[in-house]
């Protein structure tokens, strides 16, 4: 019985890594006969990657999405919601029959990307930094990836919307406050928002730590931001402008004294993809609007 | 004789069941092959037919049977260890999760998860690959260690030191994977809190394998000690006059429970309650007969997982449920029922 058990796991170890010899070989024939087709049935894991593949046209080759890609609408009609990038499966996706799959290195988890290499399937994973430059950067990758050549417009747009920013005088101090659920946190630097509070002519009012941390009264109290920034869906989770003013330590903020709380889309705010100018000009705007 | 082929007669019956879920499994999913059933696919992998398409094959072989035989695997792995602690402690509450274990696992591979980059590349590569594993396992043994060494004083163990010590071991591990869930990223957040919860979705033939070693170890070693576990129910020194070596049997069972809880913890995140429900529900059917539950419970542990997580990645398609939030609704409500009943006793 024990040889029996034994013999039986050795074949199944055997055959399993025949299979990875097989599936490499055909993977390389599946994908050169493909590249002359300009066509893709396309899985994007990522909110600006997503509105990139929509922006130069593709959005029909769109199949399947995450759960941050709220850009443009018209997809919701069309590709399915595959959930979050985190406890995303890998059944759903091959359900999609995708041919390409497009992520970013930040969010995807890495038994995901383990299972989408050995599936075969063309995979794209892109590095997403939040500066001009990287995501200039990230379109042509993207547009490289799907076989479009004509991405400049898209720089152009960017290029041609910051300049539009307007300088303020004074730069106020915004803290930005993600609010999900009873959850709230405040975004440090290096995060999408620090950057684009930075484009949008304001100062990150919490410069001494990285990333996202929970929220506590007494920083908040001590950064005292001028104003309180939002993704519109957290604010309204949060209870509106009411609610925020009764956060914890709020009240002792400049912000919460004059009662400045501002809230944007957070796919438009956070996606860093085409529509980066517009979200700088559009922070820009409701920042002059309140430091006044 | 007649009670052993009493025995073969459920194990077989109970063998049948479980291929009969693993089938409905293997035909559940949100991937659709094109009018073939799954089970058809599957037949032809296995005679290797070039006809069938990549994807097909992708989802049949290393998606869904990858998968059912991971449920398979750790199911019973996690029924065998809560029937072989429940028989060494003399109690129905121990099991890995009640008295600690898992959450020592936990709190070692949590620490793997977050800290793991600042030391990783000091380590030798095969160790770097299955760092978070030999963490947990490192973590499942300590606990264990602990627990038996608090509890047990002159050769008895005290069972409300034993749940209490379980219940500190859990508050520390709870602690400290709090502190680490604060220092950590949102990615490595959303990793902990996934993996908190269980899950069975990164399955893979190698992870199988090594599961399969394990399994096969363990199951030599602890399946033929059902008979010396009903002689530990008589008192430790009635054992010894049988002519069990106790402490050798404890031995083995600490460090087979331990290994297995940790490999299970080190693949598939908590999964709890399951050495709970399984031997509770064998109890009911079979008494307190270790050299009839011992066996049963590898393939009723299986059973119970397999079928709880076909429902966890079928319910709310195409995410699916933790699987550790299916087993704890059906783990507590049994736990209530084992309280209620050994009330008077405790």
């Amino acid at each position: 019985m024990k040889k029996f058990i034994l013999a039986a796991s050795v074949l199944v170890a055997v055959y399993s890594c025949k299979k990875e010899e097989g599936a490499k070989k055909e993977n390389s024939t599946e994908v050169s006969s493909e590249t002359p087709k300009s066509t893709h049935k396309i899985v994007t894991l990522n909110g600006g990657i997503t509105e990139i593949v929509s922006a130069l046209g593709h959005e029909k080759e769109i199949v399947g999405t995450d759960v941050t890609s709220t850009y443009p609408e018209s997809l919701k009609a069309t590709a399915k919601d595959l959930g979050h990038v985190r406890s995303m499966t890998i059944e759903p996706i091959m359900a999609v029959s995708p041919t390409l799959i497009l992520a970013s290195d930040k969010d995807i988890n890495p038994d995901l990307m383990g299972k989408i290499k050995s599936s075969g399937i063309k995979a794209e994973v892109f590095k997403q930094e939040f500066t001009v430059d990287g995501t200039k950067k990230l379109i042509a990758e993207v547009a490289k990836a799907i076989g479009n050549t004509d991405y400049q417009k898209l720089n152009d747009k960017i290029d041609a919307d910051l300049k539009q920013v307007q300088p303020i005088a004074k730069k106020p101090k915004v803290l930005f406050i993600y609010a999900r659920g009873n959850m709230l946190m405040v975004s440090g630097t290096k995060t999408p928002m620090d950057a684009l509070i930075g484009f949008a002519g304001g100062e990150n009012a919490v410069k001494d730590f990285e990333d996202f941390k929970p929220l506590t009264p007494e920083a908040v109290v001590k950064a005292n931001p001028d104003v309180l920034f939002f993704f519109s869906s957290g604010l309204q989770g949060a209870g509106g402008n009411e609610g925020a003013l009764k956060m914890p330590g709020v009240s002792q903020t400049n912000a919460g004294k004059n009662k400045k709380i501002i809230a944007m889309d957070g796919g438009l705010v956070s996606g860093f993809g085409p529509r980066l100018g517009e979200a700088a000009v559009g922070l820009n705007k409701l920042l002059i609007e309140n430091t006044k | 004789m007649k009670t052993q082929s009493k025995l073969y007669f459920y194990l077989t019956i109970s063998t049948i069941l479980l291929v009969i879920i693993a089938v409905w499994s293997l035909n559940t999913g949100v991937y659709d092959f094109g009018g073939k059933s799954a089970f058809e696919v599957l037949g032809k992998v296995i005679q290797g037919d070039s006809g069938l398409s990549l994807s097909d094959k992708y989802v049949v072989w290393d998606v869904r049977a990858a998968r059912i035989i991971m449920a398979i695997l750790i199911g019973s792995m996690l029924a065998v260890s809560g029937t072989g602690l429940q028989g060494l402690f003399k109690n129905p509450l121990a099991t890995g999760d009640l008295i600690g274990l898992t959450s020592g696992a936990t709190l070692l591979a949590a620490i793997a998860i977050v800290l793991g980059g600042h030391f990783k590349q000091y380590l030798p590569e095969a160790v770097q690959f299955s760092l978070v594993g030999i963490s947990a396992f490192i973590g499942a043994f300590l606990s264990m260690m602990l627990v038996y060494r608090i509890s047990t004083s002159g050769g008895k163990t005290n069972v409300v030191m034993m749940l209490l010590t379980g219940v500190a071991i859990t508050a520390i591990g709870f602690s400290i994977t709090g502190f680490l869930i604060y220092i950590s990223k949102d990615d490595q957040l959303r990793d902990l809190t996934f993996w908190n919860l269980g899950s069975l979705a990164a399955a893979t033939w190698t992870k199988n394998i090594i599961l399969t070693v394990v399994l096969i170890i363990s199951y030599i070693i602890l399946i033929p000690k059902g008979k010396a576990l009903n002689a530990m129910m008589l008192g430790e020194k009635d054992a010894q006059h049988l002519g069990i070596n106790v402490e050798r049997l404890k031995k083995q069972i600490i460090i087979m429970t331990a290994l297995m809880v940790g490999s299970c913890v080190a693949f598939s995140g908590t999964i709890g309650f399951v050495g709970l429900i399984v031997p509770y529900i064998l109890r009911l059917l079979f008494k307190s007969n270790y050299a009839f539950i011992l066996p049963l419970s590898a393939i009723f542990g299986s059973i119970l997982l397999l079928t709880a997580d076909t429902f966890s990645r079928s319910i709310v398609e195409p995410s699916e449920l933790p699987i550790g939030i299916l087993t704890a609704l059906m783990g507590g409500p049994i736990f209530i029922a084992i309280l209620v009943k050994f009330k008077k006793s405790m």
